[in-house]
């Protein structure tokens, strides 16, 4: 296999055109994207906003709150036989999540938790850069996205509402379910509760639409499924962090060398002419 | 079809308050509260023409409601008796309904954090007994029947004896609650009994304006993805080279 050189990427601020060596190179590696456990909480987070969407939407019923016209919220109620049910399974399946999420993420806040806060609830200045030509980009205007790290600023927008608006839906919903506090708290909790749940809708319909529909993004949902992207990918899309990625590997690789190195000269396993 | 009302004779009415107590014991209401009330109006005028009268009342069971549009759960609602109930496995206390009763029938209960108001005493009245009130007024000031029934006794004091029910203003949801009596406190009754403004809290006007731009916001997003797809559509998928 023709060796390519990688120290010339690494060597870049940003991507530059690829030979074909390089790309069949980058195309055939993988990096590593995602853990188990995030993955996991990813489809779970998914099929529970399935299910609270969907019921959530039927149990909105008045003149003044609700979004979904009649026939759907009937539906919806005659799926789960009374309305009393359809509540009941709503706040089940909100504090199963609840309890999840909890114990996830007190269980890794010192790996996963407070680096992942500290990794993506900050915007750098190429990430509003890149928002700002994203837009652009957007209204057909040509021009060129500055490198990203692990999450682009899209990205990392939509976790700061996703998680910001789950936070405020579980406690809200603890409120609404047992009725804490006094009524005019309650009546709060159901505005805050709605205003969460619609703000992450609307950027659920972009989420939603990336990963499944723009062709440029399926690597990223395939990653969320095996957990790996490949490089070629990563090295378009998420330069800074395919660069951190693959310095720290040939660091870790020269470190190992060096070990095997010393161990087969202690073992006086080296042959003679390599030592010279 | 049915539709359940109540007469109440204001004549009749001595103000012992004995249907209050009835309701409270049938249905325990707590301690501070009442689904049911006695209220005196007046003395007005001067002296020695004063007038007073009586205002016995209890939830009027509204053809309109206004507390069933404000209710965000769908907790409220009319059933097919024309009674005004609360499922209170939805309801989830936020109160809305009680703010928007303009005759204060409504309460929150301290215990369980949700509505309670008057049904109509609907587990006794399908079991073929009297409301509990109507049962043990002394006077028997309260008739209670359907109204759809041409041969009830309720039929023939509102439609033929000239019942009315407790309108004024703006308040005018088609209570199925109506009183009798001497014209004159009548008449007093239906002028100054005490009537709430509907009220409606920061929180509700907070969430009027935030409807619509979340409808906004959220019907952009839809838009855009739509359209995004679209053209992705009709462009094609680029080889993923380069």
């Amino acid at each position: 296999m023709q060796q390519v050189n990688i120290e010339r990427l690494l060597k870049q601020d940003k991507p530059v055109p690829l030979s074909p060596e390089e790309k069949e190179y980058l195309r055939t590696h993988y990096l590593k994207k995602h853990d188990v456990i995030p993955k996991w909480t990813h489809w779970f987070n998914a099929a529970v906003w399935g299910f609270q969407l969907f019921t959530g939407s039927a149990l909105i019923n008045s003149t003044l709150f609700k979004f979904m016209p009649d026939w759907w919220i009937n539906m919806v109620s005659e799926l789960f036989g009374t309305r009393a049910n359809l509540l009941k399974y709503h706040i089940l399946v909100g504090i199963i999540w609840s309890v999840v999420l909890v114990v996830n993420y007190l269980f890794g806040i010192k790996n996963y938790t407070i680096p992942f806060i500290r990794r993506n609830f900050v915007l750098d200045r190429d990430d509003i850069l890149w928002l700002i030509n994203r837009g652009l980009g957007i209204l057909g205007m040509k021009v060129e996205l500055p490198p990203q790290g692990e999450y682009n600023a899209g990205q990392k927008l939509f976790a700061m509402v996703a998680i910001g608006g789950i936070i405020i839906l579980i406690i809200t919903g603890f409120i609404m379910s047992f009725h804490i506090g006094s009524a005019e708290t309650v009546k709060w909790a159901i505005v805050f509760h709605f205003i969460a749940a619609g703000g992450v809708v609307a950027g659920l319909f972009v989420h939603i639409f990336m990963a499944a529909v723009l062709w440029e993004e399926h690597p990223s949902l395939a990653s969320m499924i095996t957990g790996k992207v490949n490089e070629l990918y990563a090295y378009h899309n998420h330069f800074k962090w395919w660069k951190e990625m693959k310095k720290l590997e040939l660091e870790v690789r020269e470190r190992e060398r060096k070990e095997y190195e010393e161990k087969a000269k202690e073992m006086g396993l080296l042959p003679e002419e390599e030592n010279n | 079809m049915a539709r359940y009302a109540m007469v109440l004779n204001i004549d009749r009415c001595v103000d012992c308050k004995a249907c209050v107590i009835a309701c409270k014991a049938e249905w325990n209401v707590p301690e501070g509260y009442s689904r049911d009330w006695v209220k005196e109006i007046g003395p007005v005028g001067e002296f020695p023409n004063l007038k007073s009268a009586v205002y016995p009342g209890l939830c009027m069971h509204c053809e309109d409601p206004p507390c069933i549009k404000v209710c965000p759960s769908g907790a409220t609602y009319k059933d097919e008796k024309g009674r005004v109930l609360v499922d209170q496995e939805l309801c989830i206390g936020c109160g809305y309904c009680a703010d928007a009763c303009p005759y204060g029938a409504r309460y929150i209960h301290p215990d369980l954090g949700v509505v309670d108001k008057c049904t109509f005493c609907q587990p006794r009245v399908d079991a073929g007994l009297e409301p509990a009130c109507v049962e043990t007024c002394i006077a028997e000031a309260r008739i209670f029947g359907d109204l759809d029934d041409p041969d009830s006794e309720v039929y023939r004091l509102v439609y033929k004896e000239g019942a009315v029910p407790l309108h004024r203003g703006e308040v005018n949801y088609g209570a199925s609650v109506f009183y009798m009596g001497e014209k004159e406190q009548v008449e007093l009754l239906l002028e100054k009994a005490p009537l709430r403004k509907t009220r409606f809290s920061t929180a509700g006007t907070v969430w009027r304006i935030f409807r619509p731009l979340l409808g906004v916001a959220a019907g952009l997003s839809f838009l855009g993805v739509t359209v995004a797809a679209i053209y992705q559509l009709i462009k094609g998928e680029p080889k993923i080279e380069e």
